[in-house]
């Protein structure tokens, strides 16, 4: 909800989603291809401030976002760090630590370049551009269908807490127990009728097996394209370059 | 009057073996506003719903422009397109993300071409107000928006008749007016508007026509006018006499105001209270 609610406000949200996949995409590429851990650095420090500054994502947003995989990187990072044999034992394997640092930055850019794209694209638009790359129709259709129910379950589920909770179901944790469970199994019915009249509704608008929408209009895509491929291609010299550099 | 939508002693019995419609039969004039009165269960969903073939009668016929229905794949799309219902509840009617996506999808089904598609969906999200909405998730809206998108949802397919579930249901009273004022540009273009509703005097103030239900028939149709002053057929299908009607009678019992045909709100009938001058008592002239 909180991913959905940031694109829908970020200042970026009308520009082409093609474009910023591209930079995006053009991020990750330059994670991928550094090697240094200041150029990593760099790189995840410019994606996500592209995504804070430019495309005007709030900073508590984009950290409660990145929290998650960013504790599972320190996770993964402290296994690495910390082994075992059986000589030793338990032990601080410092060794590992460059290696350890350049995954880590590497994890923190990709990260940031994956946040800019999402914390800026509504799923709409998603789907869009998922549809004009050929995805299968049908993979579209039930995003699409998954992406609304769960909005529209959503709000069942919260309306069945309140009316519950009124009535004092969640009075105690036994009784919480049992109101969750009686409106989990309600739930079920709800999806089932609900998916029931969609299908109505759908065949009162001519519904012939395929679900058909209108793909969004971009009038500056071009341009947006162009911009990104450039911003893209900048932070692709970067990485080149400090592998070049390595290299001589 | 022409008839534009026809049933014929229609019966339907749910698959729990419920009656749904009872020898059913009314007409629907071409271009005139209808409304649809019941209690709750008295068929009218049901009704409405064989009147778009999501249902096929089991005994009985509908006709539209004197042709039997035709429920082969063609026909149905056919008859789609010409009659267009809106559902009562927008959350089982909306099923995109995105206000012009879920515009689009009937259009789209009519076979248009993408250009054509956009013009209608600008039209429709037009009409209903939503022009500057269009690129809103639908479930960023509100009860009343969202019931507005599935009312152009129907509009884009441009449809002769427009059928629509109980339309007021939860919307505020400024929300009704506009709803009221879209449905009056409609009526004014030539479409033939059938309404469900349970409101007896949106029923009086708006329809030329009102259809009374009760346990699966239609027991009565007739223009609004006539049909609202008959207590006993409105009694039977659980509905009172129209406020203003009942006012109107009493103020020209008291010689209030003069008798005469009585208006079809409650506002009218201010305006002719407003009308009548005050005596130096304080009393209305007789």
């Amino acid at each position: 909800m909180r991913i959905e609610t940031a694109a829908y406000a970020s200042r970026w949200q009308g520009v082409a989603p093609s474009a910023k996949a591209l930079f995006a995409l053009g991020g990750m590429g330059a994670a991928w291809i550094a090697r240094q851990p200041g150029t990593l650095g760099t790189l995840a420090a410019a994606l996500a401030l592209t995504a804070l500054l430019g495309a005007r994502v709030p900073l508590r947003t984009w950290l409660a976002v990145a929290l998650p995989p960013l504790g599972f990187l320190l996770l993964s990072c402290l296994t690495m760090l910390v082994t075992f044999s059986p000589d030793e034992g338990w032990h601080w394997a410092g060794a590992l630590w460059p290696a350890v640092t350049r995954t880590a930055l590497r994890s923190l850019a990709m990260l940031a370049a994956l946040l800019g794209f999402i914390l800026t694209t509504p799923l709409p638009d998603l789907l869009s551009l998922l549809r004009r790359l050929r995805t299968p129709e049908l993979l579209l259709d039930l995003m699409a269908l998954c992406y609304r129910m769960l909005f529209v379950l959503r709000q069942a589920w919260d309306e069945g807490v309140t009316a519950q909770s009124a009535r004092l179901g969640y009075r105690g944790w036994r009784h919480a127990w049992r109101s969750t469970g009686l409106l989990a199994g309600q739930m079920a019915v709800q999806v089932w009728q609900r998916a029931g009249a969609l299908q109505m509704a759908a065949e009162a608008r001519g519904y012939q097996g395929t679900l058909r929408f209108l793909p969004a209009l971009f009038p500056h895509a071009r341009r947006q394209n162009a911009w990104a491929l450039m911003g893209a291609a900048l932070l692709l010299a970067l990485a080149i370059g400090e592998r070049l550099g390595a290299g001589a | 009057m022409s008839a534009q939508l026809e049933v014929r002693g229609v019966g339907h019995v749910f698959a729990d073996g419920s009656p749904g419609l009872r020898d059913c039969s009314l007409v629907l004039g071409r271009g005139r506003r209808h409304a649809l009165l019941g209690a709750n269960g008295a068929g009218k969903t049901t009704l409405l719903q064989h009147l778009n073939g999501l249902l096929r009668p089991g005994s009985g016929q509908l006709l539209l422009d004197g042709q039997p229905y035709d429920y082969g794949r063609k026909g149905l799309a056919q008859l789609r397109r010409r009659v267009g219902l809106v559902f009562q509840n927008p959350e089982r009617q909306l099923f995109s993300a995105q206000v012009e996506e879920d515009v689009s999808f009937g259009p789209l089904n009519l076979g248009l071409d993408a250009a054509a598609v956009r013009a209608r969906v600008a039209a429709a999200l037009d009409a209903v107000g939503l022009r500057d909405h269009g690129r809103r998730a639908v479930h960023h809206l509100s009860f009343g928006q969202k019931k507005r998108v599935c009312i152009a949802g129907v509009l884009a397919m441009e449809p002769d008749v427009l059928l629509l579930d109980e339309p007021m249901a939860g919307l505020d009273a400024p929300m009704q007016d506009e709803l009221a004022a879209l449905l009056a540009r409609l009526t004014a273009r030539g479409v033939t508007i059938l309404l469900s509703t349970h409101d007896i005097d949106f029923a009086y103030a708006w329809a030329d026509d009102i259809h009374l239900m009760a346990d699966g028939r239609c027991i009565a149709s007739g223009p609004a006018p006539l049909l609202a002053r008959d207590a006993a057929t409105l009694q039977a299908a659980g509905q009172r006499q129209p406020l203003a009607l009942a006012l109107h009678a009493h103020l020209v019992a008291r010689s209030v105001l003069p008798a005469g045909p009585g208006p079809r709100s409650v506002d009218a009938l201010l305006d002719a209270l407003r009308c009548v001058p005050f005596t130096s008592s304080g009393k209305t002239p007789t």
